[in-house]
């Protein structure tokens, strides 16, 4: 008998402190979960009006390929494209404008989880982040580092993490190109 | 326990940084800028005060065999539940720390205290232990993210000041205030390499002067006797 409770008095209190945890993360979650959806929504919006501004936008069917997420087409011509590529911590998705003659408008990262202070830089509001981000601007067919022969700067100390954004940047070009 | 020794172990003698050497993997990854080294810190004092709270309020009902299990369950709420908020309400903090907010599950000094003291000790003291000892976290944080930002990217406040125009900027996106030209910055002190010096000096000097007030203290005690 002892032993019986023994083994049951530990799984039960175990059990009883998940199912409270449970039950309070399901709590904020809840009250959370709208305000966190709006924020991501907002900067979608944001991203997309930085990288090819127009007055709206189309949401395209996508054949799933594993790196293009969404393509909209812009209402003034051309395509905002939701792309996502492995970085060095995690996945990096960001909004990559294309016009008409698929040359690139402007990238905008909107979710990454790269190094603070090195490959979050790409992503960032800071100088360092613009200048990086302004030289995929004009951008065309295959876009790569300066290491490699391309006509990028990589973020110093983060080289994964801009090779990743270079290749997101020629899918979406790539994938616009075959739209026609 | 009184709460002066409890503060003086926190952030000094006890340090959980500098002294018990835990929590350092965060440590080196984010003390990057101040904005990070603040939000950081107040994220896992916050989170470390709640589940020392939490786990000396249940400390005498956990079973023995299952203690780590339920430590775990504990600080994984609270660090999903800081997240949460931290996404809702301060996206700009939630996304310049990345994924580190989530791995505070693993990170040391919250177990570690969680074994240590609060599921041996009172709720009052498990509390104050929670926040003093996430004080020292801080103050860690604090000092490596000015020496790391300053040597490293030649700023001050990076994501706190705009240094254009010394404006307070609250929401990470400030470049801080440029002290000298970024060209001359050794950008490798932004780069783990630096968070392993700029942690070792910190421990070296720490050490040092514990060991001076202790020399002092004891030629103190000596010369009582005589």
């Amino acid at each position: 008998m002892s032993k019986l409770r023994d083994f049951l008095k530990p799984g039960a209190t175990l059990l009883a402190v998940a199912v409270v945890a449970a039950l309070v993360l399901g709590l904020v979650n809840m009250l959370t979960a709208g305000r966190i959806e709006a924020i991501a929504l907002e900067t979608t919006t944001e991203a997309m009006q930085a990288v090819l501004p127009a007055d709206s936008y189309t949401d395209l069917e996508v054949e799933d390929d594993g790196e293009i997420n969404s393509v909209y087409a812009a209402s003034g011509g051309g395509w905002v494209v939701e792309v996502t590529e492995s970085g060095s911590q995690g996945t990096i998705t960001m909004m990559v404008g294309v016009d008409e003659d698929l040359t690139c408008t402007g990238i905008s990262i909107t979710d990454s989880s790269e190094t603070a202070g090195l490959g979050a830089v790409a992503s960032q509001a800071s100088e360092k982040g613009e200048a990086f981000r302004a030289q995929f601007v004009g951008a065309s067919g295959t876009v790569s580092v300066s290491k490699e022969g391309g006509e990028i700067d990589a973020l110093s100390g983060a080289t994964i993490t801009s090779r990743a954004v270079c290749k997101g940047v020629t899918a979406a070009l790539e994938y616009c190109a075959n739209l026609g | 326990m009184n709460a002066k020794q409890q503060l003086k172990e926190g952030v000094i003698t006890n340090n959980p940084v500098l002294v018990q050497q835990i929590g350092l993997c965060a440590t080196m990854a984010i003390s990057t800028s101040l904005f990070n080294g603040i939000g950081m810190g107040l994220s896992v004092l916050i989170i470390l005060t709640c589940c020392n709270v939490v786990i000396s309020l249940i400390r005498k009902i956990i079973p023995e065999q299952v203690r780590l299990a339920i430590f775990v369950v504990v600080i994984a709420g609270f660090v999903t539940i800081v997240d949460l908020l931290l996404q809702a309400f301060v996206p700009a903090l939630s996304e310049s720390l990345g994924v580190f907010i989530p791995l505070i599950v693993v990170n040391c000094i919250i177990i570690g205290r969680a074994e240590a003291f609060s599921s041996k000790q009172s709720v009052a003291a498990s509390f104050r232990d929670g926040v003093f000892q996430g004080l020292g976290y801080t103050v860690v944080l604090i000092c490596m993210c000015l020496i790391r930002e300053l040597l490293g990217s030649g700023t001050i406040g990076g994501g706190l000041f705009n240094g254009a125009d010394s404006f307070l900027t609250l929401d990470g996106t400030g470049a801080g205030f440029q002290i000298f030209p970024d060209t001359y910055a050794a950008g490798a002190m932004i780069l783990p390499v630096g968070g392993f010096l700029t942690l070792g000096f910190l421990m070296a000097l720490l050490q040092y002067i514990l060991r001076k007030s202790g020399e002092k203290k004891a030629r103190k005690e000596k010369e009582g006797e005589e």
